[in-house]
């Protein structure tokens, strides 16, 4: 399959839920530490051996951290950039018209930014000055701030079925369950010892989530029994960056860790880790599942590299 | 289902209208309270209104794409669909709904066409790609590079960078959060002194730091107290009333309704120990702060060793590993800085290969490891002084004045009160402590380098045949008293080669290298040809990674060597290059490839240049020669260690224990290939049983400390600063 090589360190990677073949990188330069970031749009190639076609990049003057296609607009997407600020692109316009909106509320850099798949008309962002905010796309300002978190809150995620329900994992070693209609957090499981770096709905049960933590383990809860995991998945060798739900298997999971590697998992039988990609050479930060091809994989790392693969083959292989 | 079921089961599955166009509470709340069955029965189908523009054709393109989306997401009656997420909302008091309301009204109105215009009012920000940016970039990682060609490292001073204060911020937050998720497994400590050694190379001032990694502690008391007092947050959008709303009903929750909700989160003791906890923070940030960079340092150095210690290869090749561990030791270059180079040429190598020693070597080359930090300022208070009043920041942060002046500041605030409680006191003494330790050490290396010391009561003065007696001691391994003897022995025959070559070797084996080399050197002006002592002495340079005088010994045990004496040509000894010398010395191990000697050398000669691999195969052919050297068991353990294989170095160190169960040395390159490894309180243990055995084994005492630090074990500091060998000996035994 197809490599695309971005010139800054990669962050983040999703497939847009409209085109098979299109997907979004956020990249920050200088390991995100310092510098500038970079939105890539790509599309696969039509046969594995040609190389990707880049439809657009945007740059900004701070790191991009992430990147949410919108569920109701092909054009659409929102990058979470490190300066705070989240950035709204329209693939449709010319670049000097982009970004169409700049939304700077966060006072610390945003590292998740997720579009809500049920309404469709917002999107969540959650941020290092340990707040989550909820926008809409036709203002200029948050509808709402939620702030429980006691450190930075890495990332925030809709529910798949309930319009109104997310998830927060944050740096202060919890995972929140909020509902929008309520004034506070709904939930509070304390779900690792360790800073916990990403979460994900279980696309086919509501209840189910999993959490990847610094402890380097992914562990999946079902919230209505949060005091103990339904599942442990060790095998990360490092903290575990990014977790994602396969849309297409209710128990299938995909996670990519600071020990340079993407693992899957079938949380339900015993030997969980089901496969492993060692393609990247540096950290890998970022890893997608595709919503309309089943089995589909995207990864990227701070080894500046996109990769994407069918589940089962060697992403490295031409 | 009653109503408020209906409500929440509504909104759960379905978007309301725009029927209800209110952005006023009360309108809202009647909505809610009247209208709400109502709105249950719109339509399921959403109704996305958010199109930039109607002229495109997104919808219409996309809706199969959509269709084959809702599948598996947005099936409200599927099976698997649980009630338990819908019974969040509602199990709460009655004020919720309003909230529910306004949610449901951020939807409409759909926005105006020329939406697009609106907000871009925001000016593109500028795209960074200044001089400064191409510098830090190429300084990142160029390290990266010449860091494998055993190329030296320059420190750089980073005035030369012109980071902005944005960009410092940035670095200082972004590291330290960043090295939270990578070195997680090290004490809090640990990674704050990471962070710290950063920044101080970076030049970034570590106080803004309360600012950095934990800031949301006491805001988030803030928050709840500007909750209960109903203060109106900036930053909410009040057009819809939301705000107001919410207020209002924390208001109805009367004044202690925070307080509640604060417990229920965080337990009846949430408060007290979130305040603890931001105590505990600023106590460790002002440590990250103040701590000078030789204690930052010693522990980057063991957190690099950690850090290598993974046996992936990947790792070992990270630029992002090496990128942290080479900033956070100052390792910093610019390629193209040669200012920097002509300017300090001694102090530069120096510098590098001070790091590297610091780095990597801490059993090989741990000669001068505490008195590193020391040279390192005199280094460039000498350098000051030689090229007049240089206005740098960073050579005077580091010259003795300064760290003399800082220690009293700290001291006479911690006088006066200003840090708080009996903790925080403690820390401080420990760390003046520590620091006056520094001062008198590297005091000690100003006066006495090269200078033997002699022991103020020897019982063996008098003795009819010190040198015999000294003999039988060292080789029944008590060293510390075959030091006495012999000492006696010289002071009787100022002379004796031999007595002091003994000496300057049990000073060794007992982890003493100031008075080890100091005694060679002697050795040496009594007899200028003895071969044992030219290797001591080239060994010792070697840990030193003085090259130049490593190579002289080293050559000069080839020239008085009976067998190899005729490969060294005279001429050669003027300007001896790294290359003829190790050349020399592979012909000499073809020559006669059974002398272990000759292997010894050239593994030597390979920890020279770092070629470590090189070196262990060189030791273990001698060690094939030579089974019982225990000395050259534990040459070969520090070898691996350095070349990050601590784990086998551990197998070395015990052959030589089993050989010399005395032999101090390897009992402290024990704890130091396990503090490498991670296993802090293992190597608190042989830390201990090396000073059992040698009190006045100056580093071993430095590493027992930062192990301690490092485990976490602070209750046990105060014993380490005294000194008190009963109490540690009985909480660390072995």
């Amino acid at each position: 399959m197809p490599v695309f090589k971005t010139p800054f360190n990669g962050y983040s990677v999703k497939f847009s839920p409209f085109y098979e073949s299109r997907l979004a990188v956020a990249t920050a330069q200088n390991f995100g530490i310092l510098g500038n970031g970079r939105v890539h749009i790509l599309d696969l190639p039509p046969t594995p051996s040609s190389p990707f076609v880049e439809l657009a990049s945007f740059e900004t003057a701070d790191g991009v951290y992430d990147v949410a296609w919108s569920e109701s607009h092909d054009s659409l997407l929102v990058a979470a950039v490190a300066d705070g600020s989240l950035k709204i692109y329209d693939l449709s316009l010319p670049p000097t018209s982009n970004p169409i909106r700049s939304l700077h509320e966060h006072s610390r850099e945003v590292q998740s930014v997720d579009y809500n798949p049920v309404r469709r008309d917002s999107f969540i962002s959650s941020s290092w000055d340990d707040s989550i905010k909820l926008w809409t796309l036709d203002r200029p300002t948050s509808i709402r701030s939620f702030q429980e978190h006691a450190y930075c809150v890495y990332a925030a995620v809709w529910n798949p079925r309930h319009a109104d329900v997310f998830a927060s994992a944050s740096g202060d070693c919890t995972l929140r369950v909020w509902d929008v209609r309520e004034p506070g957090s709904t939930m509070v499981v304390a779900a690792h010892e360790f800073e916990i770096l990403s979460c994900d709905w279980n696309k086919y049960d509501d209840c189910v989530i999993a959490t990847a933590s610094v402890d380097k383990s992914v562990r999946v809860w079902d919230i209505r029994t949060y005091r103990t995991p339904l599942a442990v998945l060790n095998g990360h060798g490092y903290a575990v960056r990014k977790v994602k739900f396969s849309p297409h298997n209710r128990s299938f999971l995909v996670s990519c860790s600071y020990d340079m590697t993407v693992c899957a998992w079938d949380y339900m039988v015993e030997d969980a880790r089901i496969g492993q990609y060692g393609h990247h050479t540096e950290f890998a930060v970022g890893v997608d599942m595709s919503v309309l091809v089943e089995g589909l994989i995207a990864s990227t790392g701070w080894d500046e590299l996109v990769y994407v693969w069918q589940y089962g083959t060697d992403p490295r292989a031409p | 289902m009653d109503m408020r079921d209906l409500v929440t089961g509504g909104a759960a599955c379905a978007v309301p209208g725009s029927s209800s166009s209110s952005s006023n509470p009360l309108a809202a709340l009647a909505n809610t309270l009247i209208g709400s069955s109502s709105k249950i029965q719109e339509n399921k189908e959403i109704p996305t209104s958010i199109t930039p523009g109607s002229e495109r054709q997104i919808y219409t393109q996309t809706n199969d794409h959509l269709g084959a989306l809702d599948q598996p997401f947005v099936d409200p009656n599927a099976p698997q669909h649980s009630d338990f997420l819908r019974g969040f909302h509602g199990s709460g008091g009655g004020g919720q709904t309003e909230l529910d309301a306004a949610w449901n009204d951020i939807h409409p109105p759909p926005p105006p066409p020329q939406l697009d215009h609106i907000y871009d009012t925001h000016p593109q920000q500028p795209i960074l790609d200044g001089p400064p940016q191409r510098m830090l970039s190429s300084l990142l990682h160029s390290f990266v590079d010449s860091s494998r060609g055993g190329v030296p490292f320059r420190a750089t001073p980073l005035p030369v960078l012109g980071l902005s204060e944005g960009d410092k911020q940035c670095i200082r937050d972004r590291s330290s959060i960043m090295a939270r998720h990578i070195f997680a497994d090290k004490s809090e400590d640990f990674i704050n002194a990471q962070v710290n050694a950063l920044l101080c190379s970076l030049d970034i001032d570590g106080d803004a730091r309360a600012k950095g990694p934990l800031p949301g502690r006491f805001r988030e008391l803030e928050d709840y107290w500007n909750e209960s007092q109903g203060t109106l947050k900036p930053g909410f959008h009040a057009a819809d009333g939301w705000v107001a709303e919410f207020n209002q009903q924390r208001m109805v929750h009367g004044a202690n309704g925070w307080a509640s909700e604060f417990e229920q989160q965080h337990g009846a003791n949430g408060w007290a120990s979130e305040f603890e906890q931001s105590q505990l923070t600023s106590v460790d940030q002002m440590r990250g702060s103040n701590i000078s960079s030789l204690a930052a340092m010693e522990q980057t150095r063991m957190l690099a060793n950690t850090l290598a210690q993974n046996d992936d290869p990947k790792f070992q090749n990270s630029k992002f590993l090496q990128f942290v561990s080479k900033m956070s030791r100052g390792e910093l270059i610019i390629d193209d800085n040669q200012v920097k180079q002509t300017a300090l040429p001694a102090a530069g190598d120096w510098a590098s290969e001070y790091q590297h020693q610091y780095n990597r070597s801490p059993a090989w080359a741990d000669e001068f490891l505490s008195h590193g930090p020391d040279q390192w300022v005199n280094e460039f208070t000498t350098e000051r002084e030689q090229h007049g009043p240089v206005d740098d920041q960073w050579v005077s942060e580091f010259s003795k004045l300064h760290v003399h002046d800082w220690a009293d500041e700290f001291g006479r605030q911690v006088g006066e009160g200003a840090l708080g409680e009996n903790s925080t006191d403690n820390w401080a003494n420990a760390y003046d402590e520590f620091l006056n330790e520094q001062v008198a050490a590297r005091q000690r290396s100003d006066t006495s380098r090269g200078v033997y010391v002699f022991s103020d009561m020897n019982p063996y003065v008098g003795h009819p045949n010190p040198l015999k007696e000294g003999q039988e001691l060292f080789r029944k391994g008590l060293l510390s008293e075959a030091v006495l003897a012999l000492e006696a022995e010289v002071l009787k025959n100022p002379d004796n080669a031999e007595g002091w070559r003994l000496l300057g070797i049990a000073h060794a084996e007992n982890d003493d290298d100031q008075q080890a080399i100091a005694a060679m050197l002697r050795a040496q002006e009594a007899d200028s040809t003895n071969l044992e002592v030219l290797l001591a002495l080239g060994v010792s340079h070697t840990n030193e990674l003085e090259q130049a005088a490593a190579l002289k010994y080293l050559y000069g045990w080839l020239r008085h060597h009976p067998k190899y004496g005729s490969l060294a040509s005279p001429e050669l000894s003027d300007s001896l290059y790294y290359a003829d010398v190790a050349r020399l010395f592979n012909e000499a191990a073809q020559m006669s490839p059974d002398d272990a000697d000759v292997h010894i050398v050239l593994g030597v000669l390979y920890n020279l240049t770092r070629e470590y691999d090189k070196a262990i195969e060189s030791f273990q052919t001698a060690l094939k020669l030579k089974p019982h050297d225990y000395s050259l068991w534990n040459k070969l353990g520090a070898t691996q260690a350095n070349s990050v294989h601590s784990a086998d170095a551990i197998f070395a160190y015990q052959q030589a224990l089993d050989l010399k169960p005395n032999y101090v040395r390897a009992w402290a390159n024990m704890g130091i290939s396990y503090a490498n490894q991670g296993m802090y309180e293992d190597s608190i243990r042989y830390y201990v049983r090396a000073l059992a055995m040698n009190p006045k084994a100056d580093n071993a005492w430095q590493y027992l400390r930062i192990s301690l630090s490092c485990a976490s074990r602070d209750d046990m500091l105060e014993a380490c600063d005294s000194r008190n060998l009963d109490v540690l000996q009985k909480e660390f035994p072995l």
